[in-house]
């Protein structure tokens, strides 16, 4: 399969994430799970610095979790120019209970009626597009207006 | 205790004015020649004998590009401190360690910055090195980034948002006292806080920093040869860098989240220099954004989640009477920003008297590194009589 995602890379940060992103346009929203200790490592790495293991276990899980921080962007930043049209637009950062509490970033879509840290979210996953600079997205919801 | 306690000092200080960003006149290669040039004529120093060059962050004017017009005799040490902001008394332990190893004798610690055709100055900064998580969902820019820290401070963990505007407010009042400050003209009252855009909540205009054009450097020898130069020595008594397990580049992983990450480098400067939070005469705290500023008080020992709306309030922030004189020549939001390194400065002038906003008879200055950096460090100076 060709992956939309590697034909648009982003290079930064640890740079360990491809089979995230490969999970995640294939509609599966897996993270990694060292395969000596099952400690979960997010974001991914090259080495369990827990127990020294370099076997990461892809894990699929089902987005849900519950909003750690948030932020509503009211500024057409350069990077993301792409979404200026979006502004005002909240982005969210989801812990998910299943996976050791990791946080995982994504827009939130729907309402925004009772936004609040600790609320719980539901994951939707989006195909590339442009607004995502062509990497497949998590969009959450607030479990309350599903 | 550690081995560069007092060793150490800064006895020279450059700066060029603060250009709004993308007018500087020069180029940041030659304002940075002229800052260190301006900081060997204060200390007394040739700048030919400049032999150890540290800059931090995405630094360019490096020195080998700078040895030419310096008459450099030899460079005997160059290093970058990582990685942005959060390097910069970094850069300083690395000076102080290069002077008592034998490494370097007069060591240039500096910054320059200076816009490019279109690119802004926070694109540079980040050195196109930012995870593709940040980007996918909108989020690009520190303000963005540490918004969700803020959010987290003041939904979370229950700091009331009164002391970001605290933070602010003493940041543009010291800056009408200063002929150089950026932001002299501008009166931060309640109103004009509050009604300021948005940029990214809960962050308004007056939460974050500028970004200007221009150099900062300071020169550092030994403290033998400090005594004998035109300057009162600003020591250092202590200028740790690092992270604690847990810090480091995690995406928004990172615990503790919603301060600035300084809790272990703090710990370690108090240990190092043998004072603590108490003892301190005035403080120079970076922000990139105020709820930083806030994080960085808590980190330091300053006040705790449930105390900081008691410790945080203007009145206390100011000099000469508050007890906790804060960003006394505006700092990064109201007098300029060139990376923080303007911070390095004003601790000094505290030191020596000169401060605009002149804490009486000020002998421990205390000077923090770029918060919520995903490495970050913070430096204690002081006057002859706290060694």
């Amino acid at each position: 399969m060709q992956f939309s995602y590697e034909q648009h890379r982003i290079i930064g940060g640890i740079g360990a994430d491809d089979e995230y992103w490969r999970a995640l346009e294939q509609g599966e929203f897996k993270l990694p799970r060292c395969s000596g200790c099952g400690q979960w490592t997010w974001p991914a790495h090259y080495r369990c610095g827990v127990c020294g293991s370099w076997e990461f276990v892809w894990t699929p899980l089902e987005p849900v979790g519950t909003v750690y921080a948030w932020t509503r962007t009211c500024y057409a930043f350069e990077r993301v120019k792409e979404r200026a049209a979006d502004v005002p637009y909240v982005t969210v950062l989801a812990e998910i209970p299943a996976a050791g509490n990791a946080r995982v970033m994504g827009i939130l879509q729907g309402s925004e009626e009772n936004l609040r840290i600790g609320a719980a979210v539901r994951g939707l996953i989006l195909p590339p597009s442009e607004k995502s600079k062509h990497y497949p997205s998590i969009q959450w919801t607030l479990e309350a207006h599903r | 205790m550690s081995t560069i306690r007092g060793k150490t000092a800064i006895v020279g200080v450059g700066q060029t004015p603060y250009y709004k960003r993308g007018t500087s006149p020069d180029p940041e290669l030659k304002l940075c020649v002229r800052a260190i040039v301006d900081a060997c004529e204060e200390a007394g120093i040739q700048p030919s004998e400049v032999d150890g060059f540290i800059s931090y962050a995405s630094e360019r004017s490096d020195a080998q590009k700078l040895m030419p017009a310096l008459g450099t005799r030899e460079v005997r040490f160059a290093a970058l401190s990582w990685i942005h902001g959060g390097g910069i008394p970094g850069a300083l332990s690395i000076a102080a360690s290069a002077i008592v190893a034998g490494q370097a004798s007069v060591v240039a610690v500096y910054r320059s910055m200076a816009e490019s055709a279109g690119q802004r100055l926070r694109i540079n900064v980040a050195q196109n090195d930012t995870a593709a998580q940040y980007l996918v969902n909108g989020l690009e820019s520190p303000v963005q980034i540490l918004a969700l820290r803020a959010q987290r401070l003041i939904e979370a963990d229950g700091v009331p948002a009164e002391t970001l505007r605290a933070m602010a407010q003493a940041c543009y009042y010291h800056a009408r006292n200063n002929p150089r400050a950026y932001g002299r003209n501008t009166v931060l009252d309640d109103q004009t806080y509050a009604n300021a855009r948005m940029i990214s909540e809960p962050y308004r205009l007056f939460d974050c920093s500028r970004e200007n054009d221009g150099a900062c450097a300071v020169i550092v020898v030994s403290a033998e040869r400090a005594k004998h130069l035109k300057q009162k020595p600003a020591y250092i008594l202590s200028a740790p860098m690092g992270g604690l397990e847990g810090s480091g580049a995690r995406e928004e992983n990172i615990h503790p989240y919603s301060t600035a990450g300084q809790a272990g480098v703090a710990r370690r400067m108090w240990a190092e220099s043998g004072y603590a939070p108490k003892d301190v005469d005035v403080l120079q705290v970076y922000q990139n954004m105020t709820g930083m500023g806030v994080g960085a008080l808590i980190d330091h020992g300053f006040c705790t989640f449930e105390n900081a709306g008691e410790v945080i309030r203007f009145e206390n922030l100011i000099a000469p009477n508050g007890a906790l004189p804060c960003n006394t020549s505006g700092g990064d939001l109201a007098e300029g920003f060139i990376h923080g390194m303007g911070l390095m400065a004003e601790a000094v002038r505290q030191l020596r008297g000169t401060s605009t906003n002149q804490v009486p008879d000020a002998k421990l200055s205390l000077m923090t590194g770029g918060p919520g950096d995903t490495l970050t460090s913070t430096a204690l100076f002081g006057t002859e009589e706290t060694l």
